[in-house]
């Protein structure tokens, strides 16, 4: 059709430039065509109904009632009518093809945007920036929370795993970001004093770590002498690191101890009595798991003051198992 | 060795497990040896110790998991499993039974060529269940909003078209959003590695223009007919009115149905 109306002013303009094909018409013909364009119109309009029936075919026959009368149309006048006729039929035709849809929903966008924005709870009557003639950015106030309760309902669609957070707080999922530190750590390197300091601060570490190294293979030393001794009687976990003279030393010892439990040296178990003792473990029976992936077990002692004085009256210790260095 | 006296029940298993032959197994290709050398490499290491890789590994993908990023079978040997690489497979038939049956988590692989895995929750959503809401919560707002655009237009989306939407929810790329931040980075960048979304240059287009699609994570997190059934919550329409989409959307599990019976031959 649209190529059939852009070629009526070319006709024209080639009917004036060309003398041959100007046809001559009365204007009693020309009268006559206008007559049947408005008869045409004019039917369409009273029987709306009729033509937007989805069993009727009147819309296509008045196209092509108008189609043949179009043939004879020679002057512009005739030809505006053809093109009034045209968008009345258009329009009927989008009425048609919408009413065809009724019972199927077409997606708009828009309307989508309308809807979330009522769901997440706009307040349509206030509005902070109302000079805001951006058409996208219709008029309301949306509230802070409103994306998360339109997330808290999404959830419902979706089999997300739940993330899980640690009850303490701030500590992160992912690694600490390294870089920066190296950075720093070489710029002050570079500043000053690259020879005094690292060269005292790793002497110290090492001579602490000797002594605690020391400490624990002397005490080790202590209590495989005990269990070669006498290997048949347990020996009782408080026996041998309580210091009837100091709690100082009972607390030092512990923390040695648990190294040698650590490492694999020897065993806490509970007795018969459900008292605590201490074992060492034969190193050979366990030499061929490699201790990186060897299972390790953890516990946590507690000794207030007053425990190791009622221990020590309990148990009637008098001498150190361990005496102090 | 074949029985076992401590260790977690719920993690250990006899080796005839392997003979089953299951769909990890056959995936794995470069992992998988012939059913004999596989139990002689089981033997290698301890039933002790093979459970507590197994802890190792439940544990490394719960904490992945986290950030919704895919993890990748390299990672997953570089970081855990390492020198137990030889019952990579065995470990991970572990984990994954694990995860189902301790968290109700399903392990699943989104791309058998590069081995990508993500865990899908199978437990359904209580009312009131009262779960955290936070920044992820929101984000997971605005992912929805997207995939129900993309859905509803035929399964792509021009990325010019989501913003004119999105613009109409206060939501602007150009703009820093105050659950957002950088609007424009999340849904191209992070929702992207998250596999929530496709984010490709649409082919001959210069300026080059971009459209959108569903990735695989949003697949298996969701289903073409629950996003319908959300646009259709939101509109208030019946999800079978909209025809094409619905239609559309019940082809889904017919199509997933047969993939999962015979997923072994993949």
């Amino acid at each position: 059709m649209s190529s059939r109306r852009s070629s009526i002013d070319e006709e024209h303009e080639e009917n004036h430039m060309d003398g041959d094909f100007e046809v001559e018409q009365d204007d009693g013909s020309r009268r006559q065509i206008r007559h049947q364009y408005r008869e045409l119109m004019q039917n369409m309009q009273q029987n709306r109904d009729d033509m937007l029936s989805s069993r009727s075919n009147k819309l296509t026959d008045t196209l092509q009632a108008a189609n043949q009368l179009f043939a004879e149309v020679f002057k512009p006048r005739e030809a505006a009518l053809d093109a009034q006729l045209l968008v009345l039929a258009t329009n009927l035709g989008k009425e048609k093809a919408s009413q065809l849809q009724a019972d199927m929903t077409v997606f708009d966008p828009t309307s989508f945007a309308e809807d979330l924005l009522s769901f997440m709870g706009i307040n349509r009557l206030e509005n902070p920036d109302s000079d805001s003639e951006d058409e996208a950015c219709a008029k309301g106030y949306l509230g802070a929370d409103a994306w998360k309760k339109l997330g808290t309902e999404a959830e419902k669609y979706f089999k997300r795993t739940p993330t899980f957070h640690f009850m303490l707080g701030s500590f992160k999922t992912e690694p600490p970001i390294v870089r920066q530190k190296t950075d720093r750590q070489k710029r002050t390197s570079k500043v000053a004093e690259k020879k005094v300091m690292p060269a005292q601060l790793k002497k110290m570490e090492e001579s602490h770590q000797e002594a605690t190294e020391k400490e624990v293979e002397r005490i080790l030393g202590f209590l495989q002498t005990y269990f070669r001794e006498d290997p048949d009687t347990p020996i009782s976990f408080f026996d041998f690191v309580i210091d009837p003279n100091s709690f100082a030393r009972t607390v030092e010892n512990m923390f040695h101890v648990s190294f040698i439990i650590r490492d694999g040296f020897a065993r806490i178990k509970l007795d018969q009595d459900k008292l605590p003792v201490i074992e060492p473990i034969n190193q050979e029976s366990g030499s061929q798991v490699d201790i990186d992936n060897q299972p390790r077990y953890q516990g946590v002692i507690s000794l207030s003051h007053q425990d190791w004085k009622e221990i020590v009256d309990t148990f009637e210790i008098t001498e150190p198992m361990i005496p102090p260095s | 060795m074949t029985q076992r006296r401590r260790g977690r029940p719920s993690l250990s298993q006899n080796t005839s497990r392997l003979q089953g032959g299951d769909m990890d197994m056959e995936e794995d290709v470069s992992f998988t040896q012939t059913l004999t050398q596989a139990q002689r490499n089981l033997e290698k290491h301890s039933p002790e110790q093979i459970s507590l890789k197994v802890g190792e590994l439940v544990q490394y993908l719960l904490i992945r998991d986290q950030k919704k990023l895919p993890i990748k079978r390299a990672d997953i040997v570089k970081n855990v499993v390492k020198e137990y690489k030889d019952i990579y497979a065995e470990l991970l038939l572990r984990a994954k039974k694990a995860l189902l049956e301790v968290f109700g988590f399903q392990l699943e692989e989104i791309d058998t060529k590069a081995h990508i895995y993500i865990l899908i929750n199978t437990l359904e959503r209580g009312e009131g269940d009262d779960l955290k809401v936070n920044d992820n919560t929101a984000k997971l707002g605005l992912l929805t909003v997207i995939l129900s655009l993309i859905f509803m237009k035929g399964n792509t989306a021009k990325e010019v078209a989501i913003w004119e939407t999105l613009r109409r929810l206060r939501v602007d790329p150009g703009e820093r959003h105050e659950d957002f931040g950088d609007v424009k980075k999340l849904v191209t960048d992070e929702f992207v590695k998250q596999k929530y979304l496709e984010y490709n240059k649409v082919p001959h287009t210069d300026p080059p223009e971009y459209e959108f699609r569903w990735g695989p994570r949003a697949i298996k997190e969701t289903s073409k007919l629950k996003i319908l059934e959300f646009v259709s919550k939101i509109q208030q329409k019946d999800p079978k009115s909209w025809v094409t989409q619905y239609r559309d959307a019940q082809e889904i599990p017919r199509s997933q149905a047969p993939r999962a019976s015979t997923s072994a031959r993949s």
